[in-house]
């Protein structure tokens, strides 16, 4: 320790209380999960949990409700969060007002509020969708959206597509503030259109900002669970019960708290996974 | 066509984009808000009720009666305990982040974010069991405490973009001028970081506002209970009401609505350079 500056010694000082504290409640939290997890009811140590995780049909229909979830979730947020992030980026007059409605709304409502919200609008009766959509001769049958294990599934991760798309535009807004505008001049004057322009300059400037985005979106969404447990609470059957849903069921609805614990470090090895992946891609990406 | 023109062209294309989007997005929401209003037969009426009905208070005097607002109140209790502690906890450690080069920083840094990974969901479990072991099961303390851990990374990496925008002579000058690393921190650094503090702090605060799995598990007794649990009420397995819910909705929402939108700008700021830059 005597190899450290004043400045190094007050920065630690400040910081370590903080680190170690968080670092000891993890270590404590994974280590309580580990040891429920190869226990059985009667505290006997066991396999049996990990072996249920492998046998459980179910357990393979949440990995893959997950990947669906995710994967339609984070490329539909992103998509959305960069169209609207460009419109506004154009946009001079009215910016915030368009921001407020675009961006804060969907985010500042409940996330209860959300999902009772689009249960309501999706009722097959009197839900105002079918209405709207009829009307607009889309569809010409009222649709039951919950009612059967491809639909819910759409519907929920339409929902969570509203609900989450502001948070990749607001990061994709502030990044494209961040492209000086002298290298569009440059391409303009050298004939490029703005489709060249997009992804010539846009894109490339933006990649730092989108590898992080999808990476905190992609996790967020894995972990993320009152929209569906308010929507649909995973069904119908399981048509929408994903891995954080399950583990929540297996905890506090079947009691079965040594499997929860175990499915729960299933997630653990999978999202350290993830992470791993992208900050190794991001970190290259720097060294470049 | 000449290059003014199709300025102009692209301006308006913009904006029409702009604002079919704003309705799309805001539609869900203004819809709520409509049935919230509504009376139970126009709630359930066939076709739908679309802007022409009686509107009415009864939901929301029937949430009223159902105790509301003293649900209201243990939300901001729970809330503002947990901005407090937040701040209190983030505030060194953010401020050493910005301010220090020392070893292990990095390190340190991603380690602080650990917490950010996991779906919360896994660690309920385990914490409720201490909880209960420790008698704070059923107390507002073991809810805020059990945010922490939650609310406390965000915290750091938000406060300590605030804290990376002052520049680090104005801190040395007020050290010149003779005051110590305390005065300093309290009369140059605090005032300038207030926004950022602020921005940081209704953040934890909505984070416990809408957060529904950890209070309803936690707290147990109904006199103690928050928004999200008491919302939960109406949702049943076969039958929702949906008059009542929408308007306990409504006042849910508005105050983070309020919030967020006065201080859209920090938040944004915060957000990316806090995630987005290193």
């Amino acid at each position: 320790m005597s190899t450290l500056n004043r400045e190094e010694k007050s920065a630690l000082k400040m910081v370590l209380p903080y680190v170690i504290l968080t670092v000891l409640l993890f270590v404590f939290l994974l280590g309580s999960n580990l040891f429920n997890s190869f226990t059985d009811k009667n505290g006997n140590w066991t396999l049996q949990n990990y072996i249920d995780n492998f046998t459980d049909p179910v357990v393979g229909r949440t990995l893959l409700n997950t990947i669906v979830w995710v994967v339609g979730s984070v490329s539909g947020q992103l998509l959305l969060g960069l169209f609207v992030a460009l419109l506004l980026n154009e946009s001079t007059k009215g910016q915030i007002i368009f921001r407020s409605i675009i961006l804060i709304l969907p985010w500042a409502v409940l996330d209860i509020v959300a999902g009772v919200m689009w249960k309501w609008m999706y009722n097959d009766m009197y839900g105002v969708l079918n209405d709207v959509l009829v009307k607009m001769h889309i569809i010409r049958d009222y649709i039951p959206w919950l009612a059967t294990e491809n639909m819910a599934m759409l519907s929920v991760i339409i929902a969570n597509i509203w609900k989450g798309f502001c948070l990749s535009g607001m990061f994709f807004l502030a990044g494209l503030q961040t492209i000086p505008i002298d290298l569009y001049e440059a391409a303009e004057i050298d004939g490029a259109n703005s489709f060249k322009r997009f992804w010539t300059i846009t894109v490339p400037q933006l990649k730092p900002v989108i590898m992080t985005t999808l990476m905190l979106t992609t996790i967020w969404t894995i972990n993320y669970f009152p929209l569906i447990y308010t929507m649909t609470g995973g069904g119908p059957g399981y048509g929408t019960e994903t891995i954080v849903t399950y583990i929540y069921k297996l905890g506090f609805k079947f009691m079965e708290f040594n499997r929860s614990a175990s499915l729960s470090n299933v997630l653990f090895v999978i999202i350290f996974f993830i992470a791993f992946l992208f900050l190794r891609s991001i970190a290259k990406e720097e060294a470049r | 066509m000449t290059r003014s023109q199709k300025r102009k062209l692209k301006k308006t294309i913009t904006y029409i984009l702009l604002i079919i989007i704003s309705v799309v997005v805001a539609f869900p929401f203004l819809w709520l808000v409509l049935t919230a209003l509504k009376t139970y037969p126009d709630i359930y009426a066939y076709p739908i009720k679309y802007f022409i009905f009686e509107p009415t208070r009864e939901h929301f005097e029937k949430i009223s009666s159902m105790n509301f607002w003293s649900y209201f109140k243990n939300s901001v209790i729970v809330g503002a305990g947990t901005m407090f502690f937040s701040i209190l906890i983030g505030l060194f450690p953010a401020y050493a982040f910005a301010r220090y080069e020392f070893k292990w920083k990095r390190t340190l840094l991603t380690g602080v974010l650990i917490f950010q990974m996991f779906p919360q969901v896994v660690f309920l479990l385990p914490i409720f069991k201490a909880l209960n072991t420790t008698g704070l099961i059923n107390t507002y303390t073991g809810l805020i405490l059990s945010y922490l851990p939650f609310t406390t990374p965000i915290s750091i990496v938000f406060m300590r973009t605030f804290f990376l925008s002052i520049p680090k002579s104005l801190e040395e000058a007020a050290r010149i001028d003779g005051c110590n690393f305390g005065q300093a921190f309290r009369k140059v650094i605090l005032p300038i970081t207030i926004p950022g503090i602020a921005a940081v702090g209704i953040y934890a605060f909505l984070f416990s506002w809408s957060e529904l799995l950890y209070s309803m598990s936690i707290l147990t007794s109904k006199a103690k209970q928050t928004i999200p649990t008491f919302l939960q009420l109406f949702v049943g397995q076969y039958q929702t009401r949906w008059g009542p819910l929408f308007a306990g909705s409504i006042l849910a929402t508005l105050p983070p609505l309020i919030i967020f939108m006065i201080l859209q700008k920090f938040f944004i700021a915060g957000l990316v350079s806090g995630s987005v830059k290193e």
